[in-house]
């Protein structure tokens, strides 16, 4: 089409658009259909000519930016952190929990460690003085995953025995472990000292846990997983007397039940 | 035992003496005890046996006492949950959560933008959205297989809580250790849940092992605040 052409159809367009009574400042457009001059203006509720959107972009008014999305921009900096339940609430004095939430854990372990050593200690210490002891005469015992991760012959002291260092030096790097592909169990002493039978854990954590206790366990309960069982005038430090009482778990998603 | 430590008895006694915590994670730090991006706790686990899926699960604040912060997501808070499948304990997978007016937002599980202590939200790589549960659980479940909850929930976790803070503190008055049987301290209470199950295919296979020489995914949770 020529140019002159156009221009006189211009006008022709802006005479008809006034006439059906749009307002001045609608901006109009010309579409080529069949060799056939259709108007197209910016207010006809239809993406058409040129238009980016409806009624919007190319000769019309730029469309308003919008998303479907929500807004996700910006950098979001840590707060808090959680790997094993109970690892920085038992073992971490407060003024370390807050360092705890801020650290991430390949470089964990070194800053944590110490402290956690140290705290451990210190609970047996603390119940030396309370049991008319000296704090020489309550020391943490090697714990029975020597002698899961050994075998039953071990000493608990000579083969890679899991004592104080070995424990808070595993637990001060804060991750929880989950098997793929393999049943889940936070950890499950099987039949016990000495041989373990069916000792299985570190698969993971379920909602139904007593991860309390298994805590416990380790930390206080020695050997055989008994010390400090509440007998012999020995505090019980191995249990805290208390099972799952949430009976809403379901088996399908999302597992965790009902809000009371 | 070690010097240090028979030595430093009084500031040991000291250190537990000013536990203040409540376990799991809940009330946690001081920093962030009782804000929106508390962590409650977390849970990793196969959901049925022979299941080839791994369910998340990540519990944000409580009501387990009062004046917690408890019941509304918070929008400038991105839950992330890291996974290291080669054993270096630095991510190489997450998966993210944020809520934006009413519904929950996944992303992942993908490589991250950048490990560490700062994140952004993985916004090329969205996994889907639920609407924020009420009582009733309303579930998202795509077409690739992962399922999407998140809402209030009841927490499971089980706990002497009350009679723990006594027991870390011991006396010769008070020297008997938990009591048998103790009370669960959380038994009735709430918390804010976000679950996420995904096929083990979508997190891919793993180098990282266990003490027992398993195949694991190493995994931890954290939150982060918008800056």
């Amino acid at each position: 089409m020529k140019l002159n052409n156009i221009k006189y159809l211009f006008f022709a367009i802006i005479l008809l658009v006034t006439s059906v009574g749009c307002s001045d400042d609608d901006d109009t457009q010309m579409m080529q259909d069949d060799d056939v001059m259709a108007m197209v203006t910016c207010d006809d509720g239809i993406m058409n000519g040129d238009e980016t959107g409806i009624d919007c972009g190319g000769s019309c008014e730029a469309c308003e930016v919008m998303s479907m999305d929500p807004d996700f921009s910006g950098t979001y900096s840590q707060v808090d952190y959680m790997g094993r339940p109970g690892i920085n609430t038992v073992l971490s004095s407060s003024d370390v929990k807050d360092m705890h939430n801020q650290s991430i854990p390949s470089t964990m372990g070194a800053i944590l460690q110490p402290g956690f050593e140290t705290q451990l200690e210190a609970y047996h210490d603390a119940y030396a003085i309370a049991l008319g002891l000296t704090a020489d005469d309550v020391d943490f015992q090697p714990n029975i995953l020597g002698d899961i991760l050994n075998g039953p012959d071990n000493d608990g002291f000579t083969e890679n025995p899991v004592n104080a260092t070995v424990l808070t030096t595993v637990l001060a790097t804060d991750v929880l472990e989950v098997a793929p592909n393999l049943p889940t169990t936070y950890f499950n002493p099987g039949a016990g000292a000495p041989n373990y039978d069916g000792a299985v854990g570190l698969t993971g954590r379920t909602l139904q846990d007593d991860i309390i206790d298994v805590s416990l366990i380790l930390l206080f309960g020695g050997g055989d997983g008994t010390r400090f069982n509440g007998e012999g005038g020995l505090p019980l430090l191995v249990s805290d007397g208390v099972g799952l009482t949430a009976d809403n778990i379901t088996t399908t998603f999302p597992y965790i039940g009902a809000p009371e | 035992m070690k010097k240090t430590t028979k030595y430093a008895l009084g500031i040991g006694t000291l250190i537990v003496a000013s536990l203040v915590f409540v376990a799991a994670d809940h009330i946690d730090a001081p920093a962030t005890m009782g804000t929106t991006a508390d962590i409650a706790d977390y849970f990793a686990f196969e959901p049925t046996e022979g299941s080839d899926n791994t369910a998340f699960i990540v519990d944000l604040q409580s009501n387990v006492l009062p004046d917690l912060a408890y019941g509304t997501f918070d929008e400038d808070v991105l839950t992330e949950i890291n996974i290291d499948t080669d054993g270096d304990l630095i991510e190489n997978l997450v998966i993210q959560a944020i809520a934006r007016d009413g519904r929950m937002y996944f992303f992942g599980p993908v490589a991250p933008s950048s490990t560490g202590l700062t994140s952004q939200v993985a916004i090329e790589s969205p996994m889907g959205d639920v609407e924020i549960s009420g009582s009733t659980a309303i579930v998202e479940t795509m077409a690739n297989g992962v399922s999407l909850f998140a809402g209030p929930r009841q927490d499971p976790f089980f706990f002497d809580f009350f009679r723990f803070n006594e027991v870390v503190s011991p006396s010769m008055d008070d020297n008997s250790g938990f009591d048998n049987p103790g009370i669960d301290t959380f038994d009735g209470a709430n918390t804010m849940s976000i679950a996420v199950e995904v096929p083990n295919s979508l997190l891919g296979e793993t180098t990282a092992t266990n003490v027992l020489g398993l195949p694991v995914y190493k995994t931890w949770v954290t939150t982060n605040r918008k800056q």
